[in-house]
């Protein structure tokens, strides 16, 4: 077997003898199936709600996206900032770094009482984890400029903005998009504890309505949309990684 | 010229002094005649680590400064169809025809540091600033690149400063071996080097280098009256 395919196959196995496993242990030990559901069980409460669940699942997605979007616009900008000048990052970085250490799931019922019950709340906590990767990525990026190339392009007369045009920006996008696949992950999070918490739509408020109703298949059912969402996203963000800084791989 | 001296003496600093990279505390800078107000723009500038930019091709790379330097209007920038003629002939004369398109990483050591030194010359600076810049290279690619920069200083119209830490390259590739002391820098000695060029090993072995270097080696050593 290549090496290639052995690491699509190996783990791919891995999954399907755990829940085989998973299905024979429920059976064989006669769980009652409001406290552990058999996968099968799952599969068909999915299949006959799957346009429930499609609803959700697409407003928990477009949540988690227009987070995310901000998160990297203000990242990115702040990242600039913060690695262009020292006096910003002196002035910002202790902030940054102190405001990133508050649990963002303690943050949700005050932007619920600024914003109600709804999407928004969750799109400000999606923003909320996501924007600081972008932002320290970026600012590493930029401030580790090697002070050799900096000397050579300004003994050419170069500008600040032409050294950051043409050696800031290009060696900081493979930190970029590195820190993407970290912010749709954290953004995803993000949409998910919030519409958990308060929200009348998305994947987090129908499995919060399933718990309730103790619908354990149905709860169930959305973890297994939110774990196929997550590996989607990041696997989209780790493809476009790839593709745009090619550089930095190749060996 | 070179300027010779152990780490922390204030090579380095000097070069930055001179390119108006630094400014000096006290005393003046000329250039040309000139007093160096700011960052001088005829300066080409290689260093130990080549820091060429890994998203660029070798050819790319070179071109570099021709970017900057239209980008600001300046004169020196030739049009643009001559660029890659100009790339291609300075990566020829340092034996790097056909890796044009190749990326850095692909790159031996010594094949990057010429391509820093075409970087440095592809704009036809009056002054190439040298820190160290065959330090890290292994003992027999750096006896090539000493051959290569007195090929490069025959066919071309520059005022070399080179700061180094080997005795033997100042001998090799220097007219004038500047010895710097350190607490506090200041210089030690100067030497005229007077062998015939292009210079070979066996010359900066005969027995006017091997002495020459030992005087040299004399002054740089830590003296009584530093040590007080």
């Amino acid at each position: 077997m290549g090496s290639r395919s052995r690491r699509v196959v190996l783990p791919l196995a891995v999954f399907v003898a755990l829940v085989l496993g998973w299905e024979a242990l429920v059976a064989l030990l006669r769980v009652h199936p409001v406290l552990l559901p058999p996968p099968s069980g799952v599969a068909l409460t999915m299949a006959r709600t799957a346009g429930p669940i499609a609803f959700h699942a697409w407003h928990t997605l477009v949540t988690t996206l227009i987070g995310f979007g901000a998160a990297v616009g203000l990242g990115l900008l702040l990242g600039f900032a913060i690695g262009g000048s020292a006096t910003v990052n002196d002035a910002l970085y202790p902030l940054l770094v102190g405001f990133n250490s508050i649990p963002k799931a303690a943050v949700v019922p005050l932007l619920v009482m600024w914003f109600g019950i709804g999407m928004v709340p969750a799109v400000l906590t999606a923003f909320l984890l996501a924007f600081f990767p972008v932002a320290v990525n970026v600012a590493v990026g930029l401030a580790t400029i090697e002070t050799e190339l900096r000397d050579v392009l300004r003994s050419l007369g170069a500008s600040r903005w032409q050294i950051f045009r043409k050696v800031g920006v290009p060696r900081t996008m493979p930190l970029f998009f590195a820190s993407l696949k970290v912010a749709i992950s954290s953004a995803f999070v993000g949409s998910v504890i919030s519409e958990t918490v308060a929200s009348n739509a998305g994947i987090g408020y129908l499995m919060a309505v399933a718990a309730s109703d103790f619908n354990t298949r149905l709860a169930f059912g959305g973890l297994a949309v939110l774990a196929a969402m997550g590996v989607l996203l990041y696997g989209i963000f780790a493809v476009i990684e790839r593709r745009m800084t090619a550089w930095a791989y190749a060996e | 010229m070179a300027f010779v001296g152990r780490s922390g003496c204030g090579k380095s600093t000097l070069l930055k002094l001179i390119a108006g990279l630094l400014t000096a505390t006290a005393g003046a800078i000329t250039v040309d005649g000139q007093p160096v107000g700011g960052p001088l723009k005829n300066v080409g500038m290689a260093f130990q680590n080549p820091v060429l930019l890994p998203w660029r091709s070798v050819l790319d790379n070179v071109l570099l400064p021709l970017e900057i330097l239209r980008e600001n209007g300046d004169a020196r920038a030739p049009g643009l169809g001559l660029w890659r003629d100009r790339a291609v002939t300075l990566l020829a004369t340092v034996g790097l025809t056909g890796a044009e398109l190749r990326q850095p990483r692909e790159l031996s050591g010594g094949m990057r540091q010429r391509v820093s030194l075409c970087r440095a010359l592809i704009h036809e600076p009056a002054l190439l600033l040298l820190d160290e810049p065959f330090a890290a290279l292994d003992a027999f690619t750096r006896e090539e690149m000493w051959d290569l920069y007195q090929r490069l200083r025959a066919q071309r119209e520059f005022t070399g400063v080179l700061v180094t830490h080997d005795l033997r390259e100042a001998v090799c590739l220097a007219d004038t071996i500047y010895v710097l002391a350190s607490g506090p820098g200041r210089i030690a000695g100067v030497h005229g080097v007077a062998l015939p060029r292009p210079r070979t090993l066996s010359q900066v072995y005969g027995a006017e280098g091997t002495e020459l270097m030992g005087r040299m080696r004399e002054q740089i050593r830590p003296g009584r009256e530093t040590a007080a």
